[in-house]
């Protein structure tokens, strides 16, 4: 169900969560459409809150990419410290070169490179791996502590959300009851107005 | 632009000299050095108009007044901590290559020839190496550029719990 205007009225107050330069604004925004058509009952503060609750799951998504990237940040400080002869191409060129050849998308020289500077090292690319998760493990576990305090926060905003729901089916309950009592109270008047006249 | 590596050292020793700001502008812009996110700053958002129009806002959903100004400063002040939150891990310290890459050992006779004027002894090129060497230990325990944005952002988890925490507490009791 697409939401409307007048529900997104709070939104504009907001800061409106921003973009790194290589994500997809369409693909945040068909994130929020889907959570948003699943409110039954949407209302602007209910909007307003799931558009923050979006955007934890965009920043659950961007420390995910972080935990492989530092890994790959401490591989290539491994490669670089090990090795003997490659502190003269730099610890940024072996960084970058690295960075292609797990992605795949290395050019010769660079695969060229990492290669070479694996067998300075004697080590394989598993064992590197496994040396670099220990050596990253304090920053990692950092970025483990970030994705947990976005989940508690998705807990947080789920309530909310929730709280707000259950509140506004509390008042139709109670105008639909309202409305019951009254048509009771109006049957009942003319029932004895009937009795009256006979 | 290239930076000359014997001038960097040399900016770097003569700083060492520096015993900081005299003038009351210097002090004060000083003062803001370790400003780093403002969020220990009260919020001012409470005399905005857009906190006024956003009140008015929550209450048409049928919140109590005291609840609409309660959600109304909560959801500010929680847009202000994740504003925080993506400058803190877009602008992480930048990470000093040269320092971090540096032959610490074999900038002896550049310390030595910084040092010459002042009549340089053994002693002092030591300690200049010793100082250097520190700092490339600090500079390269901080990491890469991920590292320093998780560390910089990991420090902003406890005001992201508290408001959350303020939010959420204003809604369910709204």
């Amino acid at each position: 169900m697409p939401v409307d205007h007048k529900v997104c009225s709070l939104l504009p107050f907001l800061s409106s969560p921003k973009l790194l330069p290589n994500e997809s604004e369409a693909e945040f925004q068909s994130g929020l459409q889907s959570l948003l058509s699943e409110l039954e009952n949407p209302s602007p503060l209910a909007v307003a809150l799931v558009s923050q609750l979006n955007e934890c799951l965009w920043w659950i998504r961007r420390h995910t990419v972080d935990k492989e990237l530092l890994l790959h940040e401490a591989m290539a400080r491994l490669l670089s410290r090990e090795g003997s002869n490659w502190k003269g191409s730099g610890n940024s060129a072996l960084s970058v070169a690295l960075e292609h050849y797990l992605n795949g998308s290395a050019q010769k020289d660079q695969a060229a490179l990492i290669e070479e500077a694996l067998i300075d090292a004697n080590l394989t690319l598993p064992d590197l791996r496994a040396r670099a998760f220990k050596d990253a493990a304090r920053h990692i576990k950092m970025v483990d502590d970030l994705i947990h305090r976005q989940h508690q926060t998705i807990r947080h905003l789920q309530r909310s959300i929730d709280s707000i729901d259950y509140k506004s089916r509390l008042i139709k309950r109670m105008d639909l009851e309202l409305a019951a009592l009254e048509s009771k109270q109006s049957v009942k008047g003319v029932l004895s107005l009937d009795d009256k006249s006979s | 632009m290239t930076i000359n590596p014997l001038r960097s050292l040399a900016n770097r020793s003569n700083a060492l000299k520096s015993t900081g700001p005299k003038s009351v502008a210097g002090k004060r812009a000083s003062s803001q050095n370790s400003r780093k996110h403002g969020l220990n700053s009260a919020p001012t958002f409470e005399l905005s108009n857009e906190y006024q129009e956003l009140i008015d806002l929550i209450a048409e959903e049928g919140f109590s007044a005291f609840a609409c100004a309660d959600i109304a400063a909560g959801l500010l002040n929680y847009r202000r901590v994740m504003d925080a939150y993506y400058d803190t891990y877009t602008s992480p310290e930048s990470v000093d290559e040269f320092l971090r890459d540096m032959n610490v050992k074999a900038s002896n006779p550049i310390f030595s020839e910084l040092l010459s004027p002042s009549g340089s002894e053994p002693q002092d090129v030591r300690e200049m190496a010793a100082f250097f060497a520190d700092m490339q230990r600090q500079e390269r325990r901080k990491g890469g550029s991920v590292s320093r944005r998780s560390s910089d952002t990991h420090k902003l988890i406890r005001y992201q719990r508290h408001g959350i925490a303020r939010l959420s507490r204003a809604v369910r009791q709204g």
